[in-house]
């Protein structure tokens, strides 16, 4: 029992050294912000991510690593309606609901994705547009009702879902975004624009060689609107009730005033 | 530049083109004499503001609109207020039906589409009335004939319903169904649309209730003040879909827009106007209608589903 326990572990332990000792490169990275302040004049705002590699021999020439920049942020619902002609109309008739899409997804890389990591590295790590992981799906239909849902309109769905993000811009390739300065620095810019919602937002820099992944380094991006615009959505969701006869009763002054102004 | 980011919405937009917005709609509201709501919203809806915010945020602009416009009815007694509680009656009965029913269609997933048929629906039919009747009187006073105006002495069915009440301010002795129903109706309106509702109230009340002309209007914008404050509120609560600082910017363009707009509808003649307004309200329910029969770029839309 004991014995079997130790040599577990001394594999376990031997397999780290090997692959230490193969690749001890590793990241050192940070975001130029750490926040994203929601203010009235926003308009979106530009994350620079940086950082360096540290080889193991200093005197180690490789140039066969590359750099994936992975910003992803807040998951959630989402609900995917196809439309239909009915009497003529064009309608919302079936839908699909995805239990977990990140509202915002950029990846920026040093090459195209697929000449730097295999597939298989993509599909774990989750690196690239089509390998976001949606989680679970239910179909619906027309009044509500689950239905079953087949491989095959889920994937229909899932490509709509895409489709919709790319055009709306919140989901992103780059595929030279990363640049690298000099040997073991490296630089990315990603776009943050206006309609990302807030919450909290994950920076993942991955480095890769020879096609897997041999080092990670992930970090926080909090987005928040803050100012007026924090005050107004903040008291409209919390406090509904009187933000409602606030609304009135500035709506009452605000018509009142102009009727004061203006009086003929 | 000149972009503000609107908190409610959760999208920037230009500051110079909402104040315009408002100040067209102003203009226009000012030189007919209407809410000039139901030209916001799908304003609004145009330029990409969700539908659910158009209407909820509508609805409270209007109460500002309303306001500023009652003052002037109010000072010259023109406003009957037994009539305005009566109609607010139905209103309140109306703009809560109204909001629960837009939340168990948003849950459904077809809020836009109910809110576009409705502009469609009505705007389409008044739109055509109004553009009918203004171009006939037109013609009639072109070839010299006077306009034929409504009989107000002529007795309706409405005149034969139980629940009678004296209404002193606009002469009538009338039962209370027809104005509790009018205002129901036109609470649902309030609430589904983000209309002040007037272009239904004020036909309604001339040509149903047979009241005189003069306190129409104010007594319209009475009522109205409660029942989009009201909307107002619901909607806040159930949908969190107002954005006062988007009212605030439509409403500073509306002000400026509608004392404007009044001095150029007095040199324009009341047939022309009616025209002009119904060629207005018809080319808004074409562009809408438009939007519900033609192919989609893309059939498949996102909701953002809230967290429970």
């Amino acid at each position: 029992m004991n014995r079997a326990f130790y040599s577990v572990l001394i594999s376990f332990a031997l397999m780290f050294c090997d692959i230490g000792g193969a690749h001890a490169d590793q990241l050192v990275t940070d975001l130029s912000q750490h926040q994203i302040s929601i203010r009235s004049n926003f308009t979106g705002t530009d994350i620079l991510i940086f950082g360096a590699i540290e080889a193991e021999d200093p005197n180690d020439f490789a140039t066969d690593r590359d750099v994936i920049v992975v910003i992803s942020g807040p998951e959630g619902a989402v609900t995917v309606r196809r439309k239909d002609r009915i009497a003529g109309i064009w309608v919302n008739y079936d839908a699909v609901t995805f239990e977990r899409v990140p509202a915002f997804y950029a990846v920026a890389s040093t090459r195209p994705l697929a000449r730097i990591a295999s597939m298989d590295t993509r599909t774990i790590e989750g690196l690239g547009l089509e390998q976001i992981g949606y989680g679970g799906a239910t179909g619906s239909g027309p009044t509500g009702a689950v239905t079953e849902l087949t491989d095959q309109e889920r994937a229909t769905f899932s490509a709509a879902l895409l489709r919709n993000k790319e055009r709306a811009g919140l989901y992103r390739t780059e595929p030279s975004g990363v640049a690298f300065l000099g040997r073991s620095l490296f630089r990315a810019t990603i776009a943050i624009p206006a309609n990302v919602p807030n919450g909290l937002y994950t920076a993942k820099v991955y480095l890769i060689s020879d096609g897997a992944v041999i080092d990670a380094a992930s970090a926080p991006l909090y987005v928040v609107k803050s100012g007026i615009e924090r005050a107004i959505h903040g008291f409209a969701n919390e406090k509904p009730f009187l933000y409602g006869i606030f609304a009135v009763i500035f709506a009452t002054f605000a018509g009142w005033a102009a009727a004061l102004i203006f009086k003929d | 530049m000149f972009q503000i980011y609107l908190p409610i919405a959760e999208l920037p937009v230009n500051v110079f083109l909402i104040l315009g917005m408002g100040a067209a709609v102003g203009f226009l509201s000012g030189m007919f004499g209407v809410g000039g709501g139901f030209l916001m919203t799908p304003l609004l809806i145009f330029t990409g503001i969700p539908p659910v915010v158009a209407v909820a945020t509508q609805a409270n602009q209007t109460v500002a609109s309303s306001i500023s416009g009652v003052v002037a009815h109010w000072r010259r007694g023109a406003v009957d207020f037994k009539m305005g509680g009566v109609l607010l009656i139905g209103g309140i009965i109306g703009a809560f039906t109204g909001v629960y029913l837009f939340r168990y269609v948003r849950e459904l997933g077809q809020v836009d589409l109910m809110i576009s048929l409705s502009y469609v629906l009505f705007l389409g039919v008044i739109g055509s009335l109004m553009l009918n009747e203004g171009v006939r009187a037109v013609l009639a006073v072109r070839s010299g004939r006077s306009a034929k105006l409504a009989d107000r002495a002529h007795h309706s069915w409405v005149h034969g319903l139980p629940l009678r009440m004296r209404f002193h301010r606009s002469k009538l002795y009338i039962s209370a169904i027809p104005p509790v129903v009018i205002g129901l109706f036109v609470g649902i309106l309030v609430a589904i649309m983000g209309v002040s509702g007037g272009f239904i109230m004020v036909p309604a009340m001339i040509y149903l209730l047979r009241m005189p002309t003069n306190v129409v209007i104010g007594t319209s914008l009475f009522q109205i003040i409660f029942v989009t404050g009201l909307v107002t509120i619901l909607h806040s609560v159930e949908n969190q879909s107002v954005d006062v600082l988007l009212a605030f910017l439509l409403l500073l363009g509306g002000v400026v827009g509608a004392q404007f707009g009044a001095r150029a509808g007095q040199k324009l003649r009341g047939e022309q106007l009616r025209a002009l307004l119904g060629f207005i309200v018809l080319a808004v329910a074409l562009r809408l209608g438009f939007d519900l029969v033609v192919e989609p770029a893309d059939l498949y839309s996102l909701t953002t589903v809230a967290a429970p």
